[in-house]
């Protein structure tokens, strides 16, 4: 994935999180580390979808726990 | 009105031509007429009929779609008992429930099809499983078993005091409670909260159909108003959904309104007010109906600048739910409105008792809960609280111990304890509701911890990965999200007992 990518996709994460963008490293968990509840972490599944144009199948959205995880799945998404 | 049929009935005489349920195909909008969902409707019934199931105890499981609210309203307005459960629940509570309900059919999300022959091979009382889907499938039943019907069916409808459906909801006792309602019960929650639309009101339905105010408030009482009830699809898609169907009405938990209010406030300041709210309402919402958990008067303020009327109330399965709700036109931020018509209120200890045509018939198979709960016909809520000098109610805590998540999900924590000290490392473990998410607060065991050597690293990382191995067969709500590793063991009570509240004291 491109710098670019990763940083808008950073930035979107801090949207909803307390956390800056430059603190944020790959093994930090969305849920425990950067603070999204349940419903949070949804409604940043739907963004990630619009803001990158990619379909995600929620049962795997649902397993990813992490940044690194995250930026895995676009990545792979990006390939289809 | 004081049955599920006559709500249907009279929606069928006064809104027939009306759109009763739209829903997105991808990403196109298809709709049924009243009409067309009553011909759904009969033709499942006739199939339940001839299959010989009367006054059956029926299960769903799946999420809101135009097959399962057909294949509800067919039992509930036919002879049997709909038992609607959380498609999110792992297999093994899945089975326990459809066990514990009596379950003699089964209406099954295409998606947990796997599920079939487990329930076949587990749950010795089920005849019948049909998939939730209108095409035919190689290997199972689908709703296609049902072939359409010209004229009346021959199913005499359940009587007012029939139970209609059997709702779960966590025990603070660790097991999962079936709430008995009855036809009246529901019927008359629907007719005494006092909101009003006009026919074809659009209203967005975006909570779990399983449960009890989704279900009454959403769907009953939608239809019983003629309004149009569209499906979101997906939590993930609901602020996308909502300027797609455009509703006039939303039902939320306080936590969706959060997650919002988070997406307006994050919004270019420059953007007119009007124009945010139409990019994230839709455009047309005036109401939104929270109720479930606590949701801060902030919130309320803050919707209000966007034009929208947030108004909370009170409820729980056991009420059918709504037990209070603020009004348009009839509200104060910060209570939980004026109780219903057929409620009445009153207050041992401070705790808020309900008695009224709501209130549930009890805990299906569990007297000894139930005699707990009703006493004389008064419900123990569990919450504390007070009516202010213009009747309306207020909650300021709790008495029993159980987690109100801001999704409105109830959770029990020794339930989830349980689960969690069957490991050797568990010493001591309480589970706390913090933030929106759960806690786990655990005293690691000594004898474990001494006999292996374990260091405070390695302790952490076992004890994560036992919540890690939890967690991944929990639906989101009962995942744990944070670990406090304790270096004392939690106060105990002159029984024995772990105080609780002093669960965040570690000295």
């Amino acid at each position: 994935m491109s710098m670019d990518k990763v940083m808008q996709f950073k930035t979107l994460v801090a949207q909803y999180s307390d956390v800056k963008v430059e603190d944020m490293t790959d093994d930090m968990r969305f849920r425990e580390d950067l603070g999204m509840s349940s419903m949070s972490f949804m409604s940043f599944l739907g963004e990630i979808e619009d803001t990158f144009d990619v379909e995600l199948d929620q049962e795997t959205a649902l397993k990813v726990q992490t940044i690194g995880d995250a930026l895995k799945m676009m990545e792979s998404k990006s390939e289809e | 009105m004081k049955t599920i049929s006559e709500i249907w009935d009279h929606a069928i005489k006064n809104y027939a031509e009306l759109p009763a349920v739209r829903w997105l195909v991808k990403k196109d909008i298809d709709e049924k007429s009243y009409k067309e969902l009553d011909a759904d409707v009969k033709r499942v019934q006739a199939g339940l009929a001839a299959e010989g199931f009367h006054g059956a105890h029926i299960a769903l499981i799946g999420t809101a779609s135009v097959s399962w609210i057909s294949a509800y309203l067919a039992l509930t307005t036919g002879d049997n008992v709909a038992v609607p459960l959380d498609a999110g629940l792992p297999a093994e509570d899945l089975l326990d429930l459809l066990n514990r309900s009596d379950a003699e059919a089964l209406f099954l999300i295409p998606k947990a099809k796997a599920l079939v022959n487990v329930v076949k091979a587990s749950c010795p009382k089920i005849r019948k499983i049909w998939l939730l889907q209108e095409e035919e499938d190689a290997e199972f039943e689908t709703m296609a078993a049902f072939p359409a019907v010209s004229g009346d069916v021959n199913v005499v409808p359940s009587k007012e005091s029939d139970l209609a459906t059997i709702i779960f909801t966590s025990g603070t006792t660790g097991k999962s409670k079936g709430v008995m309602l009855s036809q009246s019960n529901l019927a008359d929650n629907v007719v005494n909260v006092p909101y009003t639309a006009e026919p074809g009101a659009v209203l967005l339905s975006v909570l779990p159909v399983h449960h009890a105010f989704c279900l009454v408030m959403d769907w009953l009482k939608g239809f019983s108003l003629g309004a149009v009830i569209c499906i979101n699809d997906n939590f993930m898609h609901m602020i996308r959904n909502m300027s797609i169907f455009k509703p006039d009405v939303v039902l939320m938990v306080p936590l969706m309104i959060e997650t919002i209010y988070k997406r307006l406030s994050i919004a270019d300041p420059s953007i007119p007010a009007e124009i945010l709210a139409q990019q994230v309402f839709g455009g047309n919402l005036k109401i939104i109906f929270t109720g479930g958990a606590h949701l801060d008067p902030f919130y309320i303020e803050k919707l209000a600048a966007f034009g929208v009327n947030v108004l909370e109330g009170y409820g729980m399965s056991e009420c059918s739910p709504v037990i209070s709700s603020n009004m348009p036109g009839d509200f104060k931020a910060g209570s939980i409105g004026r109780p219903l018509k057929n409620v009445e209120i009153s207050f041992e200890d401070g705790e808020i008792l309900v008695r009224g045509s709501s209130v549930m018939q009890g805990y299906y198979k569990m007297p000894e809960e139930t005699a707990e709960t009703l006493k004389d016909g008064w419900l123990h809520t569990g919450d504390k609280g007070y009516l202010d000098e213009d009747g309306f109610l207020y909650i300021n805590g709790r008495v029993k111990n159980l987690i109100i998540l801001s999704n409105g999900e109830n959770v029990s924590p020794e339930e989830i304890e349980g689960k969690l000290a069957l490991a050797p490392l568990v010493g001591e473990i309480v589970v706390t509701g913090e933030e929106n998410g759960l806690t786990a607060r655990i005293y690691p065991d000594q004898d474990v911890v001494a006999m292996k050597q374990l260091s405070e690293d390695v302790v952490k990382a076992g004890l994560q990965q036992i919540i890690d191995g939890y967690n991944a067969n929990q639906p989101m709500y009962r995942q744990i999200t944070g670990l406090v590793v304790r270096k004392n063991p939690f106060h105990r009570n002159a029984t024995r007992k772990i105080i609780r509240g002093d669960a965040e004291i570690d000295e």
